[in-house]
């Protein structure tokens, strides 16, 4: 069995780590061994590459010799760190000029980048392992209604990402599946969570979240799931709020996946740190 | 409105492609922008619009670009459609990172951009660790993270300049 370096990223690692500790109780179902290293940020690909693109690349290529001097992939926790990771390979890798320029600036701090790995989303590799994933499976959360939202750095730009179709995807409908839960289909599934823009402009981001949450209502979905910790973070925290602003009730549970694979894989609402959600979620509202 | 042609280079070499010439203002980017999508309405212009700002970089139209309200650049989420949707493959947020970059730059960036460049030059992570968390991965059984070293981003980020850029 492959072991992968873990990049658990600075939001579950350093916010959210319930996320992480559902998330590691899969992998061991599994059988996905991972192992730690000192990564940096990813960085960001919404901030840090906004706010200098040559950093953005110097940082990436810095967390990727650190797997490859240990000769393991990466798998990703996290939209955002896989976006970054894999598009700092894409770049370097279609552009010898700045590879160099890269590798020069490593070479100062005793590093070299040579794009040996290859760097997973979480999600794929779980994807990959359908079939041991399903046999894990001893609650099957039969009846439960699930609006999915793989959200946009999962599988966009798609060159970059080379996972999931990046306008119609289906991956993390077939892990909902595989728990014995029910995909339910909703208009706005690959809109956009907000929270790059909601950091800048608070209105806009409430505007686009609106739109977002009253296709997932008009669903009908029972819970909501994503495999991306700002998703999470934006769907989780700012319901309230928004229902605030629009005089509009707005309280959807949301799961990362591997929470949601957790429960079907006969793990407790203590296991998973289901306290630590701002919208509640009662295991019996819905019969598990 | 006056073209500044040493702007325009700067744009076209940033593009690796080569393809933002090809830009025949279809329209898809803003028609699939979720941020247009709550910012225009058909009797206005302003509010954030790809379209715009792929027209104003390709002709060199510098000012329209950065002396317009933040909005302008920053109203772009970061969510990629424009790219898929694109029928000429133009990278749009490739395009849109530059002229991030450039308003960093300028000094008008949203307060948010600075803050985590910061966060992250102090600590090489975005959001530092914190005691309580440390005690909650603890709690639920999990291994503390790997503490990175700050020394060696500090390092590349001042020999790539990006420390003059931070507020």
């Amino acid at each position: 069995m492959t072991e992968y370096k873990m990049f658990e990223g600075c939001t579950i690692g350093n916010r959210i780590p319930f996320i992480e500790a559902a998330s590691r109780k899969v992998f061991d179902k599994v059988g996905i061994m991972t192992s730690t290293a000192p990564f940096s940020c990813c960085p960001d690909p919404t901030g840090m590459k906004s706010f200098d693109n040559n950093a953005w690349l110097a940082l990436g290529a810095r967390n990727l010799a650190l797997a490859e001097s240990e000769g393991k992939d990466i798998i990703s926790l996290c939209n955002g760190c896989a976006n970054t990771l894999r598009g700092v390979q894409f770049q370097l890798k279609h552009d010898s000029l700045k590879k160099g320029k890269v590798n020069a600036e490593l070479a100062k701090i005793g590093k070299n980048y040579q794009g040996s790995i290859d760097v997973k989303h979480f999600v794929d590799v779980l994807n990959d392992n359908i079939d041991k994933v399903k046999g894990a499976v001893t609650k099957p959360l039969s009846g439960l209604k699930v609006a999915v939202h793989p959200g946009c750095h999962y599988m966009r730009p798609a060159e970059w990402m080379e996972s999931d179709d990046p306008m119609r995807p289906t991956t993390l409908k077939k892990l909902v599946a595989a728990a014995g839960a029910t995909v339910v289909e909703y208009e706005e599934e690959i809109l956009c969570c907000g929270s790059a823009v909601t950091n800048a402009y608070q209105e806009h981001g409430m505007a686009n979240l609106k739109v977002k949450m009253d296709s997932i209502k008009k669903s009908g979905a029972d819970i909501i799931v994503v495999n991306c910790p700002a998703c999470f973070q934006q769907f989780d925290t700012q319901q309230r709020d928004l229902g605030k602003k629009y005089e509009t009730e707005y309280s959807i549970p949301v799961l990362y996946i591997t929470e949601l694979l957790s429960l079907a894989m006969g793990f407790g609402a203590e296991d998973i740190g289901l306290k630590f959600h701002r919208t509640r979620m009662k295991l019996e509202d819905f019969g598990l | 409105m006056t073209i500044d042609f040493e702007f325009r280079k700067t744009v076209m070499d940033y593009h690796v492609h080569d393809v933002l010439k090809y830009c025949f203002q279809c329209s898809r980017c803003t028609d699939n922008c979720p941020i247009s999508a709550v910012t225009i309405d058909f009797y206005t212009t302003t509010g954030y619009n790809p379209r715009t700002n792929i027209l104003n970089a390709l002709l060199g139209y510098k000012d329209a670009i950065f002396s317009a309200d933040p909005l302008t650049i920053w109203g772009c989420t970061v969510c990629d459609t424009c790219d898929e949707v694109c029928p000429q493959h133009i990278e749009l947020t490739e395009i849109f990172t530059f002229l991030k970059n450039e308003s960093v730059k300028a000094g008008t960036a949203p307060d948010f951009i600075y803050g985590q460049a910061k966060a992250i030059y102090d600590s090489a992570k975005a959001i530092p660790s914190q005691p309580a968390i440390e005690r909650r991965r603890e709690q639920l059984g999990i291994p503390a993270v790997a503490v990175p070293d700050v020394n060696e981003v500090q390092t590349l980020l001042k020999n790539i300049g990006s420390d003059k850029k931070l507020k």
